[in-house]
């Protein structure tokens, strides 16, 4: 049961690192319980702080939508993102036709 | 040489098929196309199992024969046909339900769901 | 003679019963059909488990179709082997146990999520018959069968996806995956015609014991492998994958994932037992290679910018394929060099099925979490949802398993499996498990953005009527996520007893011979 995984190279033991988790859970949650609970419920201390803003009321206001996420990422590789986009054309006939022209090359390599 | 031409008329129907799934537009054509494909797939296995000169493959009253055409890929032909007869009807049902949804069977402007 | 010798035909015999009998069923109520479609799949998975425990304690199990012996003997003396046989060693049962877990899975969450609508009777009955095809595709011992169980299971597949006949996108997922599919399989029995002309046989066996390699087997080696790959989702060919998987029920894409891994079972079963060492040249083995890296590349830069979230974590089914390609492409590479297979091929091969096997779970498990996100949110849209952490925590709770999980988070079993891909595939090229790594890391990313937008951030005054999913569905998914706690907590017990039999018997291309031909024809 307590036996390792070995890949050849190194090993797998799930069991350190679950008792690493459980110290690090324990961790986490004796920081959480140094935190003060003496503020003054019912004023300012207990508000949410928006940037000196009134916050809103719904949170899809304040809330970044997933098309947004990663945009310097498909930024900064456009051109690559362009060609994949013209590859998933939506045609049935290219992709009946990438099927037909792999099958074609790999004759080619497999008979040569 | 006669006795290939059974298997150029397999790969001329095969890329018949290939041609109109490949470049036609036209729902009903592609359909068409696969049909072909289907067609030369059964004509091929059909060829594969005849003999010159053999005769049908049932022992019984048989009388005389010298060589028999072997049974089993007439029996897996039966089956693949069956298979086509099912993939056709729904390739065909999905297009006219395709016609009733965009209005149109214009391969090119049933494209949603891309990228 | 005991009962357990009927096995192999049993697994497949009562799900396609389960299929004839399910509009019966349906007629008596909405009971009895959840009843038989939940009561049909878990005696499949419980068939299923008892078959492999079979495989396991006594061998390779050959079952023949209506008959004792399978082969035919004129009075001549000639002998041919031409009776249909199920031929199961330690790798088919291991499909079918994994195949049918993910059935039942699906089919315990799609009690509840289906009832909304209507037609549930010819739903049942197509349920039965895709998952029928998927076991008979793993259980085959015979070509020809194995492209009519390929069939099957496309036929089924194709009403399934086009299953909201309402939705235009759903019939046009449908028609496209048709037109590329059947397409795919007239290759496959072209193929077959190519290897029964040559060989007179279309037992896998009997082919593999008579084979040696000319342009015709090497033409039909290309036609299987490409449609094959097709049929699992390998890019260039995975363009059908994303449209079908989105437009699926959920209960079904998880199924669907399942028939993709039979296909792939296919795809190794052809290339390990029927060519094996006589595949000679390096030419195959790399293109497995080529095709699973460019799969999990492309798969994945793809699923970073979807804001769909079925098909996102449909791209990244693209990808995972393309882990599992990987590990059993270099044990390919390594088959014919015994050293080669001992340093690092086999670990490889290890690797690739228990990914397998992973895969199958959390894949399975994420969409169904994406079922009930679409269930109880009605959207799949990203943009519209967010903060139902707070409603839904089972699903969010589950949702987190399987992003951990696929995303290869220490310690869930995703990154075991993947573990022992990067390091045996370093051996082979560095590049290799580099190009592996990265496609980890932002699979990791994707899920996040998935995490945070959807179960994270202030709740939407659109979905504050939403609610936990009802019962059905959470015990659907509960059933893979178990699974997926005891593979991550046991990986030693499942590599052992799971992983290394099918890796050794997919190896062992004399014993898959042997176990049908025994002393030759």
């Amino acid at each position: 049961m307590w036996t390792k995984v070995f890949s050849g190279f190194g090993y797998w033991d799930v069991y350190s690192w679950i008792i690493f988790f459980f110290i690090a859970s324990g961790l986490v949650l004796w920081i959480r319980s140094m935190g003060r609970s003496d503020y003054k419920k019912g004023t300012e201390q207990d508000e949410i702080f928006y940037g000196a803003n009134a916050v809103p009321e719904d949170g899809s206001e304040i809330q970044v939508p997933a098309s947004s996420a990663y945009w310097g990422f498909v930024e900064a590789l456009k051109g690559y993102y362009e060609k994949l986009a013209e590859m998933h054309s939506g045609l049935t006939n290219d992709y009946v036709g990438y099927m037909v022209v792999v099958a074609a090359v790999l004759v080619v390599l497999v008979l040569l | 040489m006669i006795g290939n031409l059974p298997y150029l008329v397999v790969g001329i129907i095969f890329l018949l098929g290939l041609y109109a799934v490949l470049f036609e537009k036209n729902l009903i054509k592609i359909a068409i196309g696969v049909s072909l494909i289907e067609a030369s797939a059964n004509l091929l296995l059909i060829v594969l199992g005849y003999r010159t000169g053999g005769s049908i493959p049932v022992f019984t009253l048989a009388g005389k024969v010298g060589k028999m055409v072997l049974p089993v890929p007439q029996a897996l032909t039966l089956t693949a046909i069956v298979i086509g007869l099912a993939t056709s009807a729904l390739m065909l049902s999905l297009i006219m339900m395709l016609y009733k949804h965009y209005g149109t069977l214009d391969v090119r402007e049933i494209r949603r769901l891309r990228g | 003679m005991s009962w357990h010798v009927h096995l192999p035909a049993l697994v497949i015999a009562v799900p396609l019963l389960g299929a004839f009998i399910a509009p019966v069923a349906s007629m008596l109520g909405k009971v009895a059909r959840n009843f038989w479609l939940v009561g049909v799949s878990a005696l499949t998975a419980l068939l299923s488990v008892l078959l492999w425990q079979q495989v396991l304690t006594s061998g390779t199990a050959i079952y023949v179709m209506g008959a004792e012996a399978f082969n035919l003997s004129l009075p001549s003396g000639m002998s041919l082997p031409i009776r249909i046989i199920l031929e199961v060693d330690a790798f088919s049962a291991f499909m079918a146990v994994v195949g049918s877990i993910a059935a039942f899975a699906g089919a315990l969450f799609s009690t509840n999520y289906m009832e909304r609508f209507s037609g549930l009777d010819k739903f049942a009955a197509l349920y039965f018959l895709l998952t029928t095809g998927m076991l008979g595709m793993v259980l085959t011992g015979d070509l020809f069968n194995f492209f009519v169980f390929l069939e099957i299971a496309s036929v089924a597949s194709f009403g399934l996806v086009a299953f909201w006949r309402d939705r235009p996108e759903a019939i046009e997922a449908s028609f496209k995956y048709m037109v590329v599919s059947t397409i795919g399989a007239m290759m496959i029995l072209i193929a077959i015609a190519f290897l029964y002309g040559r060989y007179n046989a279309v037992s896998m066996a009997a082919v593999a014991n008579a084979l040696r390699l000319g342009y015709a087997e090497k033409i039909a080696l290309v036609f299987l492998i490409i449609a094959l790959a097709m049929k699992c989702g390998t890019v260039p060919m995975h363009m059908w994958t994303p449209d079908a998987y989105t437009e699926a029920p959920a209960g079904v894409t998880c199924l669907l994932i399942a028939v993709s891994q039979a296909s792939l079972y296919g795809l190794f079963r052809v290339c390990f037992s029927i060519y094996g060492a006589s595949l000679g040249s390096a030419v195959v083995p790399w293109t497995i290679i080529i095709l699973g890296v460019l799969s999990m590349f492309i798969g994945v830069s793809m699923a970073v910018v979807q804001k769909e979230i079925k098909r996102l974590m449909a791209y990244h089914s693209v990808s995972q394929i393309g882990y599992m390609l990987l590990g059993l492409g270099v044990g390919l590479l390594a088959l014919s060099d015994p050293q080669a297979m001992a340093d690092y091929g086999f670990t490889a091969m290890k690797g690739g099925i228990y990914h397998l096997i992973n895969y199958t779970m959390y894949k399975g498990l994420l969409f169904l979490t994406a079922g009930a996100l679409y269930y109880a949110a009605g959207s799949r849209n990203l943009n519209d949802l967010g903060g139902l952490a707070r409603t839904m925590p089972y699903t969010t709770f589950m949702f987190v398993i399987a992003a951990a999980a696929i995303a290869g988070l220490p310690p869930f079993n995703g990154f075991v499996s993947k573990l022992l891909i990067y390091e045996s595939t370093f051996a082979v090229y560095p590049i290799l498990s580099i190009m592996a790594l990265v496609t980890s890391v932002l699979t990791l990313a994707s899920f996040v953005k998935v995490f945070q937008t959807a179960f994270l951030g202030p709740a939407k005054a659109k979905l504050a009527q939403v609610k936990e999913v009802p019962p059905g569905m959470l015990l659907g998914m509960s059933v893979l996520t178990i699974v997926i706690i005891g593979l991550t907590l046991f990986p030693t017990w499942s590599l052992s007893n799971l992983v290394e039999p099918a890796a050794k018997a997919l190896v062992n291309q004399a014993g898959y011979i042997s176990a049908v031909i025994g002393g030759g024809l």
